[in-house]
């Protein structure tokens, strides 16, 4: 029986990821093997590899992919510099005011990409935020920050630096008060403590951020469409341009792959150079570190006003475009990008509370990314009881698998999903909608509940089993308790994945299922008005309330205490 | 084979209790209380104007419901492509060289008089579709940083535009309509489009590339461009509301027609409904709404115009001035020109 426990508990999330996942990769992986782009022609045909010979002879396509990836550095590098010290302060705040702490990076993951992206036009234009601050102190305006590869990075930064944030505060969160008196015991400075103790234990955080945050940079499209202008071209935005404007879907298919296949390189590279950092964690042994003397003084010096420094510029960069999309939500102006206050008004609330068309898209939003997420979360926790417990062969292939949405671009299953539509539009709108955001959150929730898993004290379970509960009373009693902080973390993230989900759901959303992203995301094609700050704010506000409501019921500061 | 009489009965008696269906089908096709009419469309104004002016009559006729699918015409036209023969759109908007590649690859219907304002469509919004708005591409720019009123493509290349210039990117209504008119002032056409891509190449380094009017109006408000091609009726709109600076070009060699057109998709199972909501677009109601709204020019010319619109319109001969193209040219050169566009000129 045990033996096949393992492999049945992840067969639903095989099962499943089969279905809606492997089904439109696969019509990718065979569009991209199309020799020329025929929107009616028969799916399956002579394979031929013209496509990628285009994509390797053309310069311009090298050229994109180039900079995408250097883009997806830049970000990465950005991310990592500025989540170290958020994380830090996160993992150090006093659990009271936790819940509001965290807030801090949720807000912007519930924030529409679209509006947060001209948040950052709101800060970067000519009479934007930034010039009027600098022009106080005399100096003239820059009016070349938009349209350049650096705006679209800060942009992507913005988007996504929490998840690099939630990765690093995981790790440093876990690491032991005792490890830190003892380092202080030696003599370490807080400074030198963060260098030698902190920052090598956590990183196995730094490993899971790293990977998101390269691999969702460097497939996004929405914030370098906007922050870019068309000046700054990503690999991403080259398949929406084959996929929508050419109707060219073999070649969309095959640069979509391309990108696959770069981040999986990507990632197996990064685990294994980060790999190679942390010797304790496959029983080699460390070498100890110590740095000279002379530049300890220095760190001791400047490790602190340079950490506050940077705390400081992470708040700002997370925080302000928000303040300049709630302060956009009260100005009389008629577009949502257009800069500088001209008067207050209260008709774009007016128009998303009694409206009704907002109304409606947001309650759209709200069904779908709470089903989607307690459908994910009852995929995802058998399977990381398989992976935690009960290992069997193919396992690591399994997960392979099961990580592989995340590193498909989201536009990818998406040209996959139009081939499908004949078939497509045959299920129910609301499952098919929701198979899709199970997808795009399955990757995360695997990863955030294997770690709870393998973090449960087996002891607890073995106490119940021994005082004469059967394995449904432990598992209802003891384990699911105890996973509460793990299965919370997962749901919020599932749930604000799903509630901001645009870019596949723009393909396959229906008359009757129009999300609020999707929504936002239309109007802006056109001449998008305040009104999507307007329901920005009004979302940010419930966030607050929702995180100081939730704080109050569940002790958050164990959110991600494992 | 020999055929009884009871035989023949039986066949007569079939016939006859057949044949009232022959008059029924028809009134089958009627729409009946609780369809639903399905309709791609964009976000906005646009979207306002048609729920405001289209949806409450054919609602309150036929106790039938509408819903939106919003979106670029993008997204729109490559759903209809994927769902040929089996639509999940009754009504798509689209723009006008999408539109009649659409019929030609059997994705929508060719218009016909079934819907019954078809008869007062200019003939330039009978192809493709149902014209339902021009709305032509031109010059526009901010007349205090010019030395004397544009009135020709050409004067785009005065030395005074340099490096203030946002281009439309390519593969829209505008970045199409400025490559056709670079190419037929300079003495090029559809066929000879090589001598626009050299002058357009000499115009670098451009301001921007503009890939949408609200993009465009914000580069306009922020200093960051003072010339691009536009269209015409949101521009008017911007000027009017925002930048009393700028000015909408009426050049020698004419304004670059482009319109939105309604189709029917292939397959569409509410045929009748979905003409019914045509030819509501095409009523003086809703082609005034959307005049008074955000300059849309009238495809039918059988409306009163109110006096304080008629400047502001392209109406009567205005329409004939209109510079068409060879679209057929234009569909197939496309990729190529969007391709060679976003190598030599955009990045």
């Amino acid at each position: 029986m045990n033996r096949w426990l393992g492999p049945a508990l992840a067969a639903p999330v095989t099962l499943c990821l089969l279905l809606s996942f492997a089904a439109p990769m696969l019509v990718v992986a065979m569009l991209s093997l199309h020799e020329v782009a025929d929107p009616f022609g028969p799916l399956l045909q002579r394979p031929s590899l013209a496509q990628f010979t285009v994509i390797a002879t053309d310069p311009f396509y090298s050229r994109v992919i180039r900079e995408t990836m250097l883009l997806g550095f830049g970000v990465t590098a950005i991310c990592i510099v500025l989540s170290y010290p958020l994380a830090y302060w996160l993992a150090r705040m006093p659990a009271k005011w936790r819940p509001l702490a965290f807030s801090v990076i949720l807000i912007p993951l519930l924030t529409n990409v679209v509006v947060r992206s001209l948040g950052i036009i709101l800060l970067l234009a000519p009479e934007g935020l930034l010039n009027s601050v600098t022009g106080l102190v005399g100096l003239p305006p820059m009016r070349n920050m938009l349209f350049t590869h650096g705006a679209v990075a800060i942009a992507l930064a913005q988007v996504f630096m929490p998840f690099m944030v939630l990765a690093l505060y995981d790790s440093l969160q876990n690491t032991s008060p005792r490890v830190h008196e003892a380092a202080e015991s030696l003599g370490a400075s807080p400074a030198v403590r963060f260098l030698t103790v902190d920052l090598p234990l956590s990183l196995p955080g730094l490993r899971a951020g790293i990977v998101i945050v390269f691999l969702t940079s460097t497939t996004a499209y929405v914030s370098a469409t906007l922050l870019g202008g068309k000046k700054v071209w990503t690999t991403g935005m080259l398949v929406v341009q084959e996929a929508i404007n050419y109707l060219n879907a073999p070649m969309a298919a095959a640069l979509a792959l391309m990108m696959t296949a770069i981040g999986l390189a990507f990632a197996a590279l990064t685990s294994f150079l980060i790999g190679r950092l942390m010797p304790w964690t496959s029983g080699r042994k460390s070498r100890p570190v110590t740095p000279p003397k002379a530049v300890l003084a220095v760190i001791d010096v400047v490790g602190r006003p340079i950490s506050w420094l940077l705390l400081a510029a992470a708040l700002l960069l997370l925080l302000l475009p928000l303040v300049l999309v709630c302060v956009q939500s009260f100005n009389d102006v008629p577009q949502a990008t257009a800069s500088g206050f001209r008067g207050f008004t209260l008709r774009w609330y007016e128009a998303v509370l009694w409206g009704g068309a907002y109304a409606d898209s947001f309650w759209v939003s709200m069904r779908l990314a709470l089903a989607s997420m307690v459908v994910a979360l009852a995929l995802a926790l058998p399977a990381a009881f398989a992976l935690a417990r009960h290992p069997f062969r193919g396992r690591s292939v399994l997960l392979v698998f099961w990580l592989l949405p995340l590193s498909l671009p989201g536009i990818a299953i998406g040209v996959g999903m139009l081939r499908l539509l004949q078939i497509y539009v045959a299920i129910p709108p609301f499952i098919g909608l929701m198979a899709i955001h199970v997808v795009v959150i399955l990757p995360f929730a695997i990863t955030l509940l294997t770690a709870s898993v393998m973090a449960l004290d087996r002891a607890l379970e073995e106490a119940a089993a021994s005082l004469g509960a059967n394995p449904a009373r432990t598992f209802l009693l003891v384990t699911l308790p105890a996973l509460a902080p793990g299965l919370f973390a997962a749901g919020m993230v599932g749930f604000l994945l799903s509630f901001g989900e645009v870019t596949v759901t723009s393909f396959v959303t229906t008359a009757r299922l129009t999300t609020l992203p999707v929504r936002i995301y239309a109007d802006s094609t056109f001449s998008l008005e305040p009104t999507a700050h307007a329901i920005s704010a009004l979302l940010i506000a419930f966030t607050v309330v929702a995180l100081i409501l939730i704080g109050r019921a569940v002790r958050l500061d164990r959110l991600y205490a494992r | 084979m020999t055929v009884s009489r009871r035989t023949v009965n039986k066949l007569i008696l079939g016939a006859g209790l057949t044949a009232p269906y022959h008059f029924v089908r028809p009134a089958v096709a009627q729409p009946k209380p609780g369809d639903e009419l399905v309709v791609g469309v964009w976000g906005g104004a646009q979207e306002r104007i048609v729920k405001a002016h289209i949806e409450p009559a054919l609602v309150e006729k036929y106790g039938c419901k509408i819903s939106y699918v919003l979106g670029g015409t993008g997204e729109r036209r490559a759903r209809a492509y994927a769902e040929r023969g089996r639509p999940s759109f009754d009504v798509i908007y689209l723009n006008i060289y999408e539109s009649r590649q659409a019929v030609r690859d059997g994705v929508t219907q060719a218009p016909t008089p079934a819907v019954e304002n078809f008869e007062n469509l200019y003939p330039l919004a009978r192809l493709g579709g149902y014209g339902v708005a021009f709305n032509p591409c031109t010059i526009v720019y901010d007349k205090t940083r010019a030395s004397a009123p544009i009135t020709s493509w050409k004067d785009m290349w005065n030395p005074e535009w340099q490096g203030r210039i946002a281009w439309p990117l390519m593969g829209g209504a505008e970045g199409i309509s400025a490559l056709m008119m670079a190419a037929r002032a300079w003495g090029g056409d559809e066929n000879n489009v090589e001598i626009a891509f050299e002058k357009i190449k000499e115009l670098k380094p451009l301001a921007a590339i503009q890939s949408s009017q609200a993009q465009l109006f914000e580069m306009f408000d922020q200093d960051i461009c003072d010339l691009s091609i536009e269209f015409g009726s949101f521009t008017r709109s911007y000027a009017e509301t925002r930048n009393p600076n700028i000015e909408i070009a009426d050049p020698v060699e004419g304004q670059a027609v482009t319109m939105n057109v309604a189709c029917i998709t292939e397959g569409s199972r509410n045929q009748k409904l979905a003409e019914e909501w045509i030819n509501l677009h095409l009523s003086e109601d809703c082609m005034l709404a959307y005049a008074r709204e955000i300059y849309y020019s009238p495809t039918v010319s059988n409306l009163t115009i109110p006096d304080d619109l008629k400047p502001k319109l392209i109406i009567g001969d205005q329409v004939d001035r209109l510079v068409d193209f060879d679209w057929d040219v234009v569909t197939a050169g496309l990729p190529k020109w969007q391709a060679r566009f976003d190598r030599e000129i955009a990045g």
